[in-house]
């Protein structure tokens, strides 16, 4: 049975650039990797070093306080500094500076690895605890305590290999070069949390990793199931992929627990798997370099702290000027100000876009009614009527419409034909809901 | 980069499309019509609509500038509201016809609610509907391949394949001349085949949906179907009834319009199914033949109602939370209603004092307050009571009834009767009698003559030969049993079809009733003068004929 999630757009996906080139490691490593301490986002880590003293790769750097996750060194060297340094999330925020000392030495306290059968569940949330393992795909939830909460509790486990963001190609490239290492993951985790099922999905625009999972399928007794669908977006977003793959609708308010099950997303089910059966901390990950300025975009396997700027270089540079340097794709990626920010746990993409590929000259005009926004929006609201009551000063009919569930997906902004910022709006009356307190 | 680009917001990607280039998809959407309507019609279709185009822009431009409002050429509307008017026209329309319809469509329907984007009917359809107030204007269609010239068209008319349905009966025209458009009409509907591959562009091109179309073609599809004329297959009369007349140009062009259609989904469909049951209906029972355009303009004023009817499900909040929503208000409703004892305890000093000032004034503001509401019930009612006391109505119907049945004696024929301006010596009154038709049939005398106890009165019908059609007494003294035995039906019933002088015995006569001479000669006598004076009211009223209403 295929289920559906209503609305959605069809941005043009421009992967072609990068979807057939491997992940490749970075030409020169960074001199430096700014490790910030706000990785997750739900809190902060307080750091376990001081400046000077030296690290090595996978060595815990700072441990997770609360909700956030603890960091580890991704290169060798020494602590040059702990001070405030651009984040990508926005503004700047204290960062763990590491003077890189190209040796790359191992950290020699790392775990042992664990073979399948040895998985608990209170060793996996140990080691994904450990590893500082956070959402991968955009949300940076810590996955420790995701895990935690599913536990016993779900039913169906979601890896997210949608990537529905035009542009980026980083989850695509893990899924086919790694198809064996996320199948193993996946199972282990099935089984560790107690669901029934483990459903892969994937687009139709990955059809080359869809077959090498399949083929890697039939030679495995797992019980992971693989499910294509086409390509959409946001497929990618937790409520959709849900409903796409089980039919069931999240309560508004509510996270994907509520209907029993749990996404994760490709490169986070990869780090676990490296997390357990390596015993590697989170210090690496793919990153997709990309956009119409970028003279030679490809997908990069790069240190978590590595400035963007090393990235760019790495890539031969921007062919000619961009308009609009983004870490994340252009739908709900965020604009970047400072090159020196570093990549961060949920960084999957750079994308450099210049000023034909954003096509946004026109002006905001007169909403015309067409509907385009209520037909788009995967999250059954309506954008346009929010637009019109925000516009009239009507805020008494703001609770009706709903603005709080709203997933910024960007759905109905992208298809405006006035090119009206609708989902600035939504933002904007969500806010007011919120401050006025009548937000049910 | 410089710090402007923090203000732009996600995603930073847009489709391509914006409200003018959509514009534009419609205006290429209609090209393949309007070349079919030159093809059919001759350049006088191109000349048409250009005037229709220049004639809108002309008007929004006016509009905005006489307002001092920004210009909103660029956006295209006008120029697809005057492509749109002039493919409702027929060919054969003067010229100054889409000028009008240009007028009312972008100055009052459009300009005056706010521009595009706020009015709440179709401009280029009410522009039309306007003009179809001049009958005369509207039903010139012109047979196609009948190039007109581009000056000085006659007034042509030709049936549409809509008239033909109208009356319950297929077209003449076979499937293939009705799908590429040999048949009478505007200029815009006559090819099924065009206005689908310019809706198909429509759709394709993400323009519109294809809910609106397929909700309102499926409708009457259905209907059709369900429903067609006596003696016709369901399936021939259901294609007619989609290729015939303005509903492919209607489904595709006018009821997709976004601002006059709702904005969610399910809105849309409802528009549509409501655009289709309204067709079918004006199509089968209304006085026009063609049911499109004023379905369209209803279901426009719908538009809120559907829009509110169409509101998308909250994620995740369950099928039919809605419902359960609205009627667990309903109950929570209820359940604030209470029953309140009334007060009855009315007390007219408060607190042991005698009712002050205050309270006097309190009453006299009341006074004053529904006083005037008192006035005028107490007026009416008053009103009502004279005229009822003082109208003998029972009298007045009785009198009535009796001259009716006065008449029915006197002439069976007639169904009413009426005063004429006619005296005569001798008669009491004249007056003339009416067939169902207003046909004037003959006169009632009421004349008198003496009787034995006293006078007679009677009154005689004399139809336009001058035969006695019928004699009723009205008042008589004569003895009964005795002098009425001539007064009875039958006696009376003698003199029917008498005319000229009726004498007491020989030929022409009526035999006296025995017993009752002097009655019976009195009656001959009143008939005989009814007789006379009708004799004499025709050759005295020459060649005049008697018109009701002159009165």
């Amino acid at each position: 049975m295929r289920h559906f999630f209503f609305g959605g757009v069809n941005p043009a996906p421009h992967k072609e650039n990068t979807r057939r080139k491997p992940i490749a490691r970075l030409e020169s490593q960074p001199d430096f990797v700014i490790i910030p301490l706000s990785m997750s986002a739900e809190g902060d880590s307080i750091p376990a070093v001081k400046p000077g003293d030296q690290v090595a790769v996978g060595q815990p750097i700072a441990a997770g306080q609360g909700l956030g996750v603890s960091a580890h060194a991704s290169v060798s060297g020494r602590v040059a500094a702990i001070e405030d340094r651009p984040h990508p999330w926005g503004g700047r925020s204290p960062a763990i500076v590491i003077k890189n000392d190209f040796q790359d030495t191992r950290w020699s306290g790392r775990p042992e690895p664990l073979v399948p059968e040895q998985v608990t569940l209170e060793l996996l949330l140990g080691r994904v605890r450990e590893a500082g393992i956070a959402g991968m795909g955009g949300g940076a939830y810590p996955t420790a305590e995701k895990l935690r909460r599913a536990a016993g509790k779900v039913d169906t486990l979601i890896v997210n290999a949608a990537e529905c963001e035009p542009y980026i190609t980083a989850d695509h490239r893990i899924l086919l070069e790694r198809s064996d290492k996320i199948l193993q993951g996946a199972h282990t985790l099935a089984r560790a949390l107690g669901a029934q099922r483990a459903v892969l999905v994937t687009e139709g625009d990955k059809l080359n990793a869809a077959e090498a999972v399949e083929r890697r399928l039939r030679k495995r007794s797992g019980k992971v199931e693989l499910c294509t669908v086409g390509t959409r977006y946001p497929l990618g977003a937790e409520k959709q992929i849900v409903q796409t793959v089980t039919g069931r609708e999240v309560p508004p308010g509510g996270s994907p627990l509520d209907v029993k099950c749990v996404v994760l997303n490709v490169s986070t089910v990869f780090a676990i798997q490296e997390a357990l059966f390596k015993g590697k901390a989170l210090t690496h990950r793919a990153v997709t370099v990309t956009g119409g300025a970028v003279a030679r975009p490809r997908n990069l396997w790069v240190p978590i702290g590595t400035p963007l700027r090393c990235l760019l270089e790495s890539v031969g540079g921007l062919r000619e000027e961009s308009d609009l340097i983004l870490t994340g794709g252009p739908m709900m990626g965020i604009p970047q100000h400072d090159l020196e920010a570093p990549v961060v746990k949920n960084t999957n993409g750079l994308v450099c876009l210049t000023d034909l590929e954003r096509r946004q000259s026109a002006q905001e005009s007169i909403c015309i009614r067409c509907g385009k926004c209520v037909a788009a929006c995967p999250m059954h609201l309506a954008p346009a009527f929010i637009n019109r009551a925000l516009g009239q000063k009507e805020l008494h009919k703001l609770p009706r419409l709903h603005p709080q569930d709203c997933m910024e997906c960007g759905c109905c902004s992208y298809i405006c034909p006035a090119r009206i910022p609708l989902l600035e709006r939504v933002r904007q009356a969500r806010e007011i809901l919120e401050k006025g307190g009548q937000a049910r | 980069m410089n710090s402007s680009r923090s203000l732009r917001l996600p995603p930073q990607v847009g489709q391509p499309s914006t409200t003018a280039s959509m514009m534009t998809d419609v205006m290429v959407a209609l090209l393949p019509a309007l070349a079919m309507a030159v093809f059919f019609f001759g350049l006088r279709a191109l000349v048409l609509t250009a005037v229709s185009v220049g004639a809108c822009i002309f008007f929004e431009a006016l509009y905005r500038r006489l307002t001092g409002q920004d210009d909103t050429i660029r956006d295209l509307s006008a120029c697809v509201t005057g492509m749109l008017l002039a493919m409702c026209l027929p060919a054969a329309s003067a010229y100054w016809v889409p000028v009008l319809g240009a007028a009312f469509a972008i100055i009052v329907v459009k300009q005056f609610y706010g521009g595009l984007g706020k009015n709440f009917m179709n401009p280029a359809l009410a522009g039309r509907m306007l003009l179809a107030t001049f009958p005369m204007l509207m039903t010139n269609w012109s047979q196609p391949l009948d190039r007109l010239p581009l000056w000085g068209v006659d007034a042509v008319s030709s049936a549409t394949p809509m008239s033909y349905l109208h009356a319950g009966i297929l077209p003449p025209q076979t499937l293939s001349q009705l799908f590429l458009g040999q048949q009478g009409g505007s200029m815009g509907e006559v090819s099924s085949f065009m206005l689908l591959l310019g809706g198909c562009y429509l759709i394709l091109r993400r323009v519109i949906s294809i809910r609106i179309p397929a909700a309102y073609l499926g409708t009457v599809a259905l209907l059709a179907l369900v429903f067609p004329a006596q003696d016709i297959s369901p399936l021939r009369w259901m294609t007619a009834q989609l290729l015939g007349g303005s509903l492919l140009f209607g489904a595709f062009f006018l009821a997709t319009d976004p601002t006059t259609s709702p904005v969610t989904p399910r809105g849309q469909l409802l528009f549509g199914a409501g655009c289709g049951v309204l067709t079918v209906l004006l199509r089968y029972h209304g006085s026009y033949p063609e049911g499109v355009g004023w379905s369209i303009l209803t279901m426009n004023c719908c538009v809120w109602l559907l829009d509110r009817a169409g509101m998308p499900r909250r994620f995740g909040a369950g099928r039919f939370s809605v419902l359960r929503d609205w009627a667990s208000q309903a109950r929570r409703n209820l359940a604030e209603i209470k029953f309140v004892r009334p007060n009855l305890h009315i007390r007219l000093n408060k607190g042991g004092k005698a009712p002050g000032e205050a309270h006097l004034d309190q009453i006299r503001t009341q006074a004053a307050a529904y006083g005037c509401l008192g006035a005028v019930i107490l007026t009416t009612g008053l009103l009502i009571f004279g005229v009822q006391r003082y109208t003998d109505l029972d009298t007045a119907r009785a009198a009535a009834r009796a001259q009716q049945e006065v008449l029915s004696q006197v002439m069976p024929k007639a169904a009413f009767s009426s005063e004429t301006p006619y005296r005569a010596v001798g008669a009491l009154s004249i007056q003339a009698g009416y067939s169902q038709d207003n046909e004037l049939l003959g006169y009632c005398v009421e004349v008198q003559a003496q009787g034995f106890g006293g006078v007679v009165t009677m009154e005689v019908g004399v139809d336009l030969n001058g035969q006695v059609t019928g004699v009723a007494i009205t008042d008589h003294k004569e003895t009964a049993n005795v002098g009425t035995e001539a007064t009875t039906p039958g006696a009376l019933a003698r003199y029917i079809g008498k005319s000229g002088t009726i004498r007491p015995s020989g030929s022409n006569s009526v035999d006296a009733v025995s017993g009752a001479t002097a009655t019976s000669q009195a009656i001959t006598a009143g008939v005989n003068r009814a007789l006379a004076i009708v004799a004499n009211l025709d050759t005295e009223g020459g060649g005049v004929d008697y018109v009701d209403g002159e009165v």
